[in-house]
C-alpha cells in the first residue's frame, strides 16, 4: 500500500465540534471529487473525504472532533507542520452526469462530497443536509449558491426568532413529502440509518432512479 | 461498525453504476458466483498441504483478481462507473496458462475421467473448478444476446478478459487438483462402469 507523508497547513473550526484541516499537497497526488484518504496511524486508520478542489496545493478534509476518539484529536491538536501518513485517494463516490436531476442526502459532515462536488464545478443539484441545529449547517452559503435547491433540515426545533428557511424533521420526510415522483440520481453519505430510511423510501416512490452510497459510523 | 445496512430488506440491492435491481438480477447473480468462488478458492487455501506456498500465493492473487471481475460484473454496460474502474489485466489468462502448463509435465498422463476427490486441497480445487464454471456460465449470460445480456460493444470488451479467465480458471483448478493428489502421493481415481 502506497503511503503519502503529509504535513499540516492549518485549521479552522466550522462550529465548536467540527474543523477544516489543510495539509500540502504531494506531487502527483490526484483525485477525483468524491474521492476519501485514509489516515494510517499505530496499525489502524479512519478515512476522510477530500473537500477539494481537486487541483491546487493542498488537500483539506471537515473533521468532527469526538472526545475521547482514537484519532479526530489528534487532527484537533496538530500544529502547522506536524506530519501524518495517509494513503493514495480511493472510493467512486464521485459524481457521475446523467440525464436525471441530482439529489444529494447528507448527515452531519457527511456533507463533504458535496463540497468537492461543488467545487470541482457541479451544479443545479438538490442537497438536503440533516443535522440536529443550524449552527452543524457548514458550507451551507457556499452550497447554497451553487444548489438548485438547498434544503437544512433540522432535527430540533428552532427556537423563536431563529433560522426561518429550513425544514424541521428529517431528510426522508423531506424526500416523503416535497420531492416530486419520478427517477433522480440519489447520492448518499452519512450515517447507516439515514441511507437505510432513504433507501426505503427510493425504492418506494422513486424506482427508477440510481442510487450511490457512502456510509460513515 | 455494523455489518447490516437494512438496505436490501425490499429485496433488492444496489450495482456499482447505481440501478436498484431485484437481487435476483442475473448481474448480480453473476457477482454472487464469482463472490462464492472467492470463498471456495479460501477454502482450498486453507487445506493446502505443506510445501505449497507458490500455490497459495498464486490462490491470493487469484482472489484478488476475481474481485476485480466482481466489480467490471457489478456494473452496467455503459455506465460512467466503468471509466473509473481499472481496466482488467489482458494478460489475466495467460498467466493462468503459464501456471497450468507449468503443473502438468510433472503429472501422470491422464487416460481416463477421473472422480473428483483425493486429498483434501484437492477436493476443494474440484468444488472451485465447479463453480468457476457456474461462474462463467452466468458471465457469459450477461453479454451474449441469446441468453438475455446486456452487454454489448464497448462494454462487452470490458469484460472479455474476466470471461476468457473464468475459463482458464476451471482448467486451472482441475489440474491443481491433480497436482496437489499428486503432491501428497494420492492417486487419481478413474471412473469405472
Amino acid at each position: 500500500m502506497q503511503l503519502y507523508t503529509v504535513h499540516v497547513k492549518g485549521r479552522q473550526w466550522l462550529t465548536d465540534r467540527i474543523f477544516e484541516i489543510r495539509f500540502d499537497r504531494p506531487s502527483g497526488f490526484d483525485f477525483r471529487p468524491g474521492q476519501k484518504i485514509a489516515f494510517v496511524f499505530e496499525q489502524n486508520s479512519r478515512d476522510y473525504t477530500l473537500l477539494g478542489p481537486a487541483h491546487g496545493p493542498e488537500l483539506s478534509i471537515c473533521v468532527r472532533h469526538v472526545a475521547g476518539g482514537h484519532f479526530s484529536p489528534r487532527l484537533a491538536a496538530a500544529a502547522p507542520g506536524d506530519v501524518f501518513q495517509v494513503t493514495a485517494p480511493s472510493g467512486f463516490f464521485t459524481f457521475k452526469p446523467s440525464p436525471r436531476p441530482a439529489v444529494f442526502v447528507a448527515t452531519g459532515t457527511g456533507v463533504a462530497p458535496f463540497v468537492a462536488f461543488e467545487r470541482a464545478g457541479v451544479r443545479d443539484f438538490h442537497l438536503l443536509h440533516g443535522v440536529r441545529t443550524a449552527e452543524n449547517l457548514i458550507y451551507g452559503p457556499e452550497l447554497a449558491a451553487a444548489a438548485r435547491a438547498y434544503v437544512p433540515c433540522l432535527s430540533q426545533p428552532v427556537a423563536a426568532g431563529g433560522s426561518t428557511v429550513h425544514f424541521t424533521g428529517r431528510v426522508d420526510a423531506w424526500l416523503a413529502t416535497r420531492l416530486p415522483s419520478g427517477g433522480y440520481d440519489f447520492y448518499l453519505c452519512g450515517n447507516g440509518d439515514m441511507i437505510r430510511d432513504v433507501m426505503r423510501l427510493i425504492d418506494e416512490r422513486f424506482h427508477s432512479s440510481h442510487v450511490f452510497t457512502e456510509t460513515f459510523f | 461498525m455494523k455489518i447490516y445496512t437494512q438496505t436490501g430488506d425490499q429485496g433488492k440491492t444496489s450495482l456499482i453504476s447505481g440501478e436498484r435491481v431485484p437481487k435476483s438480477h442475473p448481474r448480480v447473480q453473476a457477482c454472487g458466483e464469482v463472490d462464492e468462488l472467492n470463498a471456495v478458492v479460501g477454502a482450498l487455501a486453507a487445506a493446502l498441504p505443506p510445501g505449497t506456498e507458490a500455490v497459495a500465493a498464486e490462490l491470493r492473487r487469484i482472489q484478488s483478481d476475481l474481485l476485480d471481475v466482481g466489480a467490471w460484473l457489478s456494473a452496467a454496460p455503459g455506465s460512467d462507473i466503468q471509466q473509473q474502474l481499472t481496466p482488467l489485466d489482458p494478460d489475466l489468462a495467460g498467466r493462468i496458462e503459464r501456471r497450468i502448463d507449468a503443473m502438468t509435465p510433472s503429472l501422470p498422463e491422464l487416460k481416463a475421467f477421473i472422480l473428483p476427490g483425493g486429498h483434501m486441497s484437492a477436493a476443494w480445487s474440484h468444488v472451485a473448478r465447479t463453480v468457476c464454471r457456474r461462474a462463467e456460465r452466468s458471465a457469459i449470460a450477461l453479454v451474449i444476446p441469446e441468453t438475455g445480456g446486456e452487454s454489448q460493444g464497448e462494454a462487452r470488451n470490458g469484460l472479455a478478459p474476466a470471461i476468457v479467465f473464468l475459463n482458464r480458471l476451471s482448467d486451472y483448478f482441475f489440474v491443481l487438483a491433480r497436482y496437489l493428489n499428486h503432491h501428497t502421493g494420492i492417486a487419481d481415481v478413474p471412473w469405472r462402469k
